[in-house]
């Protein structure tokens, strides 16, 4: 029998063994095969090629991605040799020679990875070909998806694969001579040992991770400049990494043994096993927890903010473009040109049109106001009054003539007290205006500086009079968001003048859905890939405890605890190394998206709770699942 | 005096129709309170499956048995489970105590079980603990501790809650020959003293001169019965071992 046959008989007489290893390595090259087509897909390209940020997104997930399909595979492969230690071990006493053993351990890994390369491209085409379907629907657009397989993701995917398969291989066959042979059959013993935990160590991992989030929370200085940014955020991610690994390491030890401290509690029924047990375990488990927890934290940080884009779109493109389409007047025969385009549009008649003078001033504000003011945009009130009509959006204002209302600008968080019973001098012509209010409602495409004041119409025809207002059309027509044809031939005939935004409304819209829709399905895709990753570190990590911990179940069994009682700890212990990670994945990322929404919803105007609470509800019940299998699968091998 | 085990035609057999092993074959064995009863044969015998059936771990095919007034052949699994806790004790070949408790958490695991109140439960433990000399190492785990301090500890908690019935298999099998001396010395003690029932399987000699009764099985069937009375531990071990080379199989094992 050649060495190439035992390595061969190994795998098929230890299939259930090598199924763990198989299968974290199948899904690991099924996922990044998946992406890598995406990336190859000729819509993704499009989009690509359209926007900088798309692109620098994509690159930066994939590098994101890579790296965490190598650091999984790596720990799967330790986590297998680790059950296998002792089975070298029988070898080398055996008196196989080194050389031998280290060659059929690479072999054998080399042989699994090429099987598992195969299968993996199998699969992620046909998973490819479904998340593209998934994106495409997402973004809205109804194209046929063409059905193949493309050849640079195959060779993307073969050449990153081989490298970490040879990686892998070369580990197993260097671990025989990595330990001696006595750690190789006592390789399972440790982490038995109790913890022992400093006061120190438990208060600096509390102090850590009440710093990160003070950091996070604290609002922005007078001046945000790059050092700010760097150095205040680098600590703070520095700090919650540390202390997050702390509060594994000694807080919660701390807490269990001041559980243990409270005897009547402690010493009733199964509380005692449960406890003990995951006492013992933590310690070895620390490193894993901190890892799912961060992962749980930036996953749901990075998918609640992105779902929240996807979700505030469309109010966001109301913001920023309020009517369907609106352009500047540009002579009578342009201008009746467009209002037959759009009169020619039968599906989506008008409901109602304004025309829109606007007088660009120079003014000075008597209160300190860090927005750009100048030149501000000044709109009578008449024409205000039939765009909140036309919108149906907002009151209706009345002014006398002195008195002024500014219109918030877009992107931006000021309040009305700011601007009530201050004054504006309007440089040229000595008037003075005084605030009465700072409304919401902007009614022309965004276009900077966005600082639109409404005044009234006797001061506006006489501002009107020294200088020439321009005229803006704008028209409201009904299903603005699927004129697509008209959207088109009015964007090409305005032109990107007139405003720095799109403008018709359903350009916006569309543009910023597919941008959205793209980011999200990144952000989903990653959340999906960590998400299965770390529930299934802890699964694998559970079943291997189970194994372990089989004989004291049996002998619990045996002094009388019956199946009830056992799956009840089962559960608990479950619970628990479940539990913990996700609750600290969760109150991190809840500070993470508190500091996030902060600028989100200003930015888009959204209420961000609901897709938060969302992508959070989500992730939990995916991890419910998990759970659930974990438990289930545990109580079959511990609990017969 | 009580009668604590009654076992009546206890059957045993493995296996489907056509390749039927009988591990024990209509055997019949009454236990008095306060007796130390050892159970010996060569391999395969039955001892085992008989300590299993009377510990309600294992089900009997046919037959009838009683431990201390109850029947247990008729227990649900949940009855049978809290039978286990409040009326047997057991200790193992292989101490089975659980590595993440310390020998304090271990010696009172069934008293928690049993949700004891906890003064009472602690005043259990220190007066267990004082009786087999392990007060010093209460707070040790148990790798930290010898062979025979373990096997102390598993005797600790099988007596822990005054079960009816000690049962005991092999409990000497892994023991030094000082340790093996001491622990025996204890049982028989607690057997005399507090009239605790001590059923013991064993291969070893030396381990059965101890009990007040041994029986013999021999493929599955009760083969003979030795009773102490008035002799020496020493006579009795000769005995013992007369035995032994007469049912064949079991000589190899004497120290």
């Amino acid at each position: 029998m050649t060495l190439f046959d035992l390595a061969k008989k190994n795998i098929q007489g230890n299939f259930s063994n090598y199924l763990v290893y198989f299968v974290s390595m199948v899904f690991s090259i099924i996922i990044y095969f998946t992406f890598v087509s995406l990336q190859y897909n000729e819509k993704i390209q499009e989009s690509i090629l359209l926007s900088s940020t798309m692109n620098f997104l994509f690159m930066a997930s994939s590098l994101l991605l890579l790296l965490f399909v190598a650091v999984f595979i790596l720990y799967s492969n330790s986590f297998f040799t680790r059950n296998r230690k002792r089975e070298v071990g029988l070898y080398s006493l055996l008196g196989l020679r080194k050389k031998t053993i280290g060659k059929m351990l690479f072999y054998e890994n080399f042989l699994m990875g090429m099987l598992a390369l195969v299968v993996g491209i199998i699969f992620g085409t046909l998973l490819s070909k479904l998340f593209t379907m998934i994106l495409v629907k997402m973004m809205g657009s109804s194209a046929e998806i063409e059905f193949g397989i493309s050849i640079g993701a195959v060779g993307q995917t073969v050449l990153v694969f081989l490298v970490i398969i040879i990686a892998t291989s070369i580990q197993g066959y260097r671990l025989i001579y990595r330990f001696k042979l006595i750690e190789l059959f006592h390789a399972e013993k440790k982490g038995e040992q109790t913890p022992k935990v400093s006061i120190a160590s438990t208060v600096l991992g509390l102090l850590l991770l009440a710093v990160s989030y003070w950091l996070i929370l604290r609002s922005f200085p007078e001046e945000l400049t790059d050092g700010y940014i760097f150095v205040n955020y680098g600590i703070a991610l520095v700090s919650m990494v540390i202390g997050t690994h702390l509060f594994f390491r000694s807080v919660v030890i701390s807490l269990l043994k001041l559980y243990k401290r409270n005897k009547t509690r402690y010493y009733k029924g199964t509380n005692i096993i449960g406890t003990s047990q995951l006492l013992h375990r933590i310690q070895g488990n620390a490193r894993t927890f901190t890892m799912i927890a961060l992962l749980s934290a930036v996953t749901i940080s990075l998918f609640g903010a992105a779902y929240s884009g996807y979700y505030g779109n469309e109010k966001n493109s109301f913001e920023m473009v309020p009517f369907s389409y609106s352009h500047q007047s540009k002579g009578n025969e342009f201008d009746a040109q467009i209002e037959s385009l759009i009169q020619a549009d039968k599906e989506h008649p008008i409901i109602a049109q304004v025309e829109l003078p606007i007088v660009e001033v120079e003014g000075q504000l008597t209160f300190a106001f860090s927005y750009e003011a100048n030149p501000m945009k000044l709109l009578p009130e008449k024409a205000y009054n039939e765009v909140v009509k036309a919108l149906q959006k907002g009151d209706v204002v009345t002014l006398s003539e002195d008195e002024a209302i500014a219109i918030k600008p877009r992107l931006t968080e000021y309040n009305s007290s700011l601007f009530k019973g201050e004054q504006l001098h309007l440089t040229e012509e000595g008037h003075e205006l005084t605030f009465v209010d700072l409304i919401e409602g902007s009614v022309l495409p965004f276009d900077y500086p966005d600082f639109y004041i409404v005044v009234s119409d006797e001061f506006f025809t006489k501002m009107a009079n020294d200088i020439k207002p321009q005229l803006f059309k704008v028209y409201e027509v009904e299903g603005e968001k699927s004129t697509e044809v008209t959207s088109g031939k009015i964007n090409k005939l305005v032109g990107k003048e007139d405003f720095q935004v799109y403008p018709s409304f359903y350009t916006e819209y569309k543009e910023g859905k597919e941008g959205n829709a793209l980011t999200l399905f990144i952000f989903g895709f990653l959340g999906l890939v960590f998400l299965a990753a770390t529930g299934s570190i802890i699964y694998f990590k559970q079943l291997t405890e189970a194994n372990e911990t089989k004989i004291s179940y049996e002998i619990l069994r045996k002094i009388g605890v019956n199946k009830k009682a056992i799956r009840k700890t089962i559960h608990m212990q479950t619970l628990f190394v479940f539990g913990l990670p996700l609750t600290i994945g969760i109150v991190h990322s809840s500070v993470i998206l508190h500091f996030v929404s902060n600028f989100i919803s200003d930015l888009i105007g959204a209420n961000v709770i609901v897709p938060i609470v969302t992508a959070m509800a989500a992730f939990i019940a995916i991890y419910i699942g998990y759970y659930i299998l974990t438990v289930n699968t545990y109580n079959k091998i511990a609990n017969k | 005096m009580k009668h604590i085990v009654e076992a009546r035609k206890i059957k045993k057999t493995y296996g489907a129709r056509g390749n039927v092993f009988t591990a024990l074959d209509e055997i019949d064995l009454t236990v008095r309170q306060g007796e130390f009863v050892g159970v010996m044969g060569p391999s395969g015998a039955g001892k085992s499956t008989l300590l299993n059936v009377l510990a309600t771990i294992d089900e009997p095919t046919s037959g009838d048995i009683s431990i201390d007034g109850f029947s247990i052949l008729n227990m649900n699994e949940e009855q049978l489970s809290n039978f286990r806790r409040d009326k047997l004790g057991f200790i193992f070949q292989d101490y089975n105590l659980l590595d993440t408790l310390t020998v304090k958490e271990n010696i009172l695991l069934p008293l928690a079980l049993a949700k004891i109140d906890v003064i009472k439960l602690e005043e259990r433990v220190e007066a267990v603990a004082e009786k087999f000399g392990i007060t010093a190492i209460l707070d040790k785990y148990p790798y930290q501790i010898s062979g025979g301090q373990k096997q102390r500890t598993a005797v600790s908690r099988a007596i822990v809650t005054k079960p009816s019935l000690l049962l005991a298999d092999e409990p000497t099998g892994a023991l030094d020959s000082k340790s093996a001396t001491d622990l025996l010395e204890s049982l028989k003690e607690l057997s005399e003293q507090e009239q605790a029932t001590i059923l013991m399987v064993t291969h070893d000699a030396y381990a059965a001169s101890y009990c007040g009764r041994v029986i013999f099985i021999k493929d599955g069937k009760l083969f003979t019965e030795l009773v102490k009375g008035k002799t020496s531990r020493k006579e009795f071990f000769q005995k013992v071992l007369d035995v032994l080379s007469a049912l064949g199989g079991g000589t190899n094992d004497i120290i």
